[in-house]
């Protein structure tokens, strides 16, 4: 089901609800092109993965539906940001990662043919083993010894 | 409890830990954050749940503004607590907890790496706990959200809190992981340990490998005294020509001796060496593959089949190549620097240190320059893994290239691809010959250091005093120079065949330390005859010891019946004959064969009575005749064709190029999905089983082919208990007894027309629903 303009409301424990005239509805949000247009063209769907509503443009909301939209949005897409790579190891058959993100230190594994999923502005995300995403800001914003890890293991 | 060291890998692989410890290493080797619940979160759960146990946890490791924090998701019989971190609370923690019986709504929120877990109160629906938590946490999380949305408890078998937290934590990490590794010492230990059989002939090996080190320092010293003893003094005038001839023919035949020799001694070393290292890989692959087969179906769906081959094959390669080369190579170098050393220093001290001060410096540059190339060639390689990922891609779909027209844009993206591994790899050579020519300066910059004190002493300094160094001396050092470089050079290739070695020495290892899920009996009970009779009492399964897929199945299949099993995927259907297989043993309740708990039988008799036939049957690379007589192998000519005729195979064997000699499987001729299933049946009737294991035999076949199958199942399942899987209901319209299954639980029972009686019953719908899709589309 498409609706055009659907009335959403965000509770205090942080679900998203569409508002009907028969029901609220809890739904959680998937970005249709999280990674190329992310706000946008965005599904909302209930607890058994049906769709609720697909919102084209969150702007063509109300304002306090796309507030709400807005912060599940947010929560959904969170990543964890890297700031700083301190070192990158071989431990068999992984690769261990130290690194620093937006949230603090972190340590996580990818597999040794690490796959890379490069983004439109030049950064880059890594999916660590358990399927946590890591995001990469491009190469220039770090410092030197991050960049040369970079250089090696990701661009 | 072993500690981590940064210089070492830091996990559990010391066989005498427990399971248990082996996890918890791992989660502090790898994941940095706690190992278990704290003991003061447990304690005070536990005062406010009047003394109830903490029965299962998870961390929430994220606040609601998405910042790192280690909060504690805690669930006990009958309560189920919050503990996050609360400076300000009396033991820095906040205890928030509710009855499991308020509990509405459990729901998870999945972001791309932040997840939610809310709570819900069952009379208002109000928020009673919301957690949230990164995708590293979901496996802990998953098992307690199973048991809430369940509402179930913790079935009996469960293991521990601690035990399950560490399991889930620690699950993906061994998964991806091919190895729970150790300390490279302990590995080395253990492979040498392979050599044990063949000790003798190792220790002829490493004496003949000294030996030849030994007869390797003669020549340079004879070459000194030819110098010094003969030509010097024969020049001065001082040697008679008849005793030169005399002193330089024993001196050559030295030398020849000591070169023949030396080639000799090599050869011994080589040849046993080589020999031993193709045994030891022969040894290992043995035990490797004889323990593969020992072990059950769960290790081979955990594992890539690629995986697993790699470890048969090219790991125990690559440690022939280490017992073969390695391991002598390093001894031998040890023993020449550590030898050569020494003689530089006794022939002459001055010069000597000239040499061995600058070792250490010249073994960091040595190491440095790797590390550096190790960087650029990983670069290089993930440049090559693009490049071959274009050929993944493209070769299977070439189909759908050409369909789409797409040959150029594809020509151009390997093109492009290619480039940069061109790029990339000149990168790596621009490295390697920046780094060898320097590195060869530097030992040339010491030989020049020695030239010089050499010629300084030679000539008695600028005084010209009397000299204090022989020219035979000086060129017996200078030789004895060259040799000592050689070793400096192994050890820095070694440090890299080390790693590589060590690796697939884990890689295998790991496979060996694995233990079979079953219990195998050691002396098995061997029903002669199998008559057929399956009872199921109360079975229980779960695979991750959490969630039930098997929820108290309880049914009896007499000898000779036909038991259908009919519900929707995910219902345990498969599990349930995967425990008839014996591949999987019940977590509870009881199988018996005959009245013989399952248990107690002897597998591989029990198997041969035992016939499968699958929904996608698997055919070996080999002719049709091989997979026929797979189980079998004295089956007849008559035997096999009688079989195929009996399973509808007999006909479209013959039209195929090479009849029952066509090759088949993995690289063979492309046989149809209901080919392949009327083989598998013709190889189930030559089987003969007692007990007939039928898994959708015809679920993917159209409708003449799907009548053939049935002919050819119809006559295999006389006489014999069949106990078949069908997504066509049609197929079990006959059998004895139809079992429903619905989430882990017979929900119906009875024969077709007793279950087609059920007002509104599971099977009645399935049976319409199908029934009207089949009229719809056989139109």
């Amino acid at each position: 089901m498409t609706s055009p303009t659907p009335h959403l409301r965000r509770s205090a424990d942080g679900q998203l609800f569409v508002e009907t005239p028969e029901a609220e509805i809890p739904v959680s949000v998937r970005p249709c092109f999280p990674w190329t247009d992310p706000q946008r063209h965005v599904s909302l769907r209930d607890a058994e993965g049906v769709e609720v509503a697909l919102v084209e443009d969150p702007a063509a909301l109300a304002p306090e539906s796309a507030a709400a939209l807005r912060t599940a949005l947010a929560e959904a897409g969170f990543l964890l940001e890297i700031t700083r790579i301190e070192s990158v190891e071989k431990r068999f058959e992984l690769r261990d990662w130290s690194v620093e993100t937006r949230q603090g230190p972190r340590r996580f594994q990818t597999p040794l043919d690490l796959h890379v999923h490069p983004l439109a502005d030049g950064g880059h995300l890594i999916r660590d083993i358990t399927g946590d995403l890591y995001l990469l800001r491009p190469a220039d914003r770090y410092d030197p010894r991050t960049r040369k890890l970079l250089w090696t293991f990701v661009e | 409890m072993p500690t981590t060291s940064p210089f070492s890998p830091p996990t559990g692989f010391d066989p005498k830990l427990s399971p248990l410890d082996r996890d918890r290493a791992l989660i502090r080797g790898f994941l940095d954050q706690p190992d278990r619940l704290p003991d003061e979160v447990r304690r005070l759960a536990e005062a406010e749940w009047d003394g109830d146990p903490v029965q299962l946890y998870a961390l929430a490791d994220l606040t609601a503004e998405l910042t790192f924090t280690s909060s504690w998701i805690l669930l006990g019989p009958r309560r189920v607590a919050v503990a996050t971190p609360d400076p300000e609370a009396p033991q820095g923690w906040r205890i928030e907890s509710f009855d499991r019986e308020t509990i509405g709504e459990v729901t998870e929120s999945r972001g791309l790496s932040a997840n939610v877990l809310r709570i819900r109160r069952t009379d208002d629906g109000d928020t009673l706990a919301t957690v949230r938590y990164t995708s590293r946490q979901r496996p802990a999380m998953g098992n307690l959200i199973y048991l809430l949305q369940e509402r179930t408890a913790l079935p009996s078998t469960a293991e521990g809190a601690d035990e399950t937290y560490a399991a889930a934590m620690t699950s993906e990490i061994k998964d991806a992981q091919a190895t729970v590794a150790g300390h490279q010492m302990a590995v080395v230990w253990r492979l040498i340990g392979y050599l044990k059989p063949y000790r003798a002939k190792v220790a002829l090996g490493i004496v003949a490998g000294l030996l030849m080190t030994l007869v390797s320092l003669a020549p340079p010293w004879l070459t000194g005294a030819l110098i010094d003893k003969v030509l010097r003094p024969f020049e001065a005038g001082t040697l008679a020509h008849r005793e030169a001839w005399r002193m330089s023919a024993w001196i050559l035949a030295g030398v020849l001796g000591a070169y023949a020799l030396r080639t000799v001694l090599a050869w011994i070393r080589m040849r046993i060496m080589a020999f031993i290292g193709e045994w030891v890989a022969r040894d290992l692959r043995n035990d490797l593959y004889e323990h593969l087969q020992r072990l059950s179906i769960s290790f081979f769906s955990k594992r890539q089949t690629g995986s697993i081959i790699t470890r048969v094959s090219s790991d125990t390669d690559r440690l022939w190549d280490f017992v073969a080369f390695g391991m002598v190579e390093v001894s031998l170098s040890a023993f020449m620097v550590v030898g050569l050393g020494a003689i530089l220093l006794w022939m002459d001290w001055r010069l000597g240190l000239l040499v061995i001060v600058p070792v250490p410096f010249l073994l960091w540059y040595i190491r440095r320059c790797g590390r550096i190339i190790h960087g650029i060639f990983l670069r290089g390689w993930r440049k090559w893994a693009d490049l071959t990922g274009v050929l993944a891609d493209t070769i299977p779909g070439i189909r759908v290239v050409k369909a789409f027209h797409q040959e150029d844009h594809e020509k151009a993206r390997f093109k492009e691809r290619n480039r940069i591994v061109v790029d990339e790899f000149n990168r790596v050579h621009g490295a390697w010959t920046n780094f060898q020519p320097i590195q060869l300066l530097l030992m040339h910059l010491v030989a020049v250091a020695v030239w010089t004190a050499a010629v300084w002493r030679m000539l008695g300094g600028m005084e010209g005093a009397a000299p204090t160094l022989t020219t035979g001396e000086f060129v017996a050092f200078l030789l004895y120079l060259g040799m000592f470089f050689m070793p400096i050079e192994v050890f820095s290739r070694m440090t890299w065949m080390l790693n590589r070695s060590v690796s697939s020495a884990h890689r295998v290892f790991e496979i060996l330390d694995t233990e079979p899920a079953s219990r195998i009996p050691a002396r098995g009970i061997r029903l002669e005859p199998v008559k057929g009779r399956v009872a199921f009492e109360n079975v229980r399964f779960t695979y991750d010891g959490v969630r039930p897929v098997l929820k108290g199945i309880s049914f009896v299949a007499e000898p000779g019946q036909m038991i259908g099993l009919v519900g929707p995927s995910g219902s345990g259907k498969t599990t349930l004959m995967n425990l008839i297989a014996r591949f999987y043993d019940p977590t509870d309740g009881s199988i018996t064969i005959d009245g013989t708990p399952l248990a107690d039988l002897d597998v591989g008799h029990y198997r041969r009575q035992l016939g499968m036939v699958m929904q996608d049957p698997f055919l070996f690379h080999g002719t049709i005749l091989d997979n026929l007589r797979y189980g079998l192998p004295e089956a007849t000519p008559g035997q096999i064709i009688e079989a195929a005729r009996a399973a509808s195979a007999h006909d479209f064997i013959c039209r195929l190029p090479h009849a029952y000699e066509t090759i088949v499987g993995e690289r063979g001729h492309t046989l149809s999905g209901g080919e392949r299933q009327r083989i598998a049946i013709a190889r189930a009737i030559l089987h003969d089983p007692r007990i007939l294991l039928l898994d959708e035999a015809t679920s993917s076949v159209d409708t003449e082919t799907e009548r053939s199958i049935q002919n050819a199942l119809a006559r295999l399942v006389q006489g014999r208990t069949t106990i078949a899987i069908a997504h066509r209901l049609s197929t079990v319209t006959r059998a004895d007894l139809i079992l429903v299954l619905k989430e882990g639980r017979i929900v119906e029972t009875g024969r077709h027309d007793d279950l087609m009686a059920i007002e509104d019953g599971v099977y009645r719908n399935l049976y319409r629903m199908q029934s009207e899709l089949h009229q719809m589309y056989a139109v």
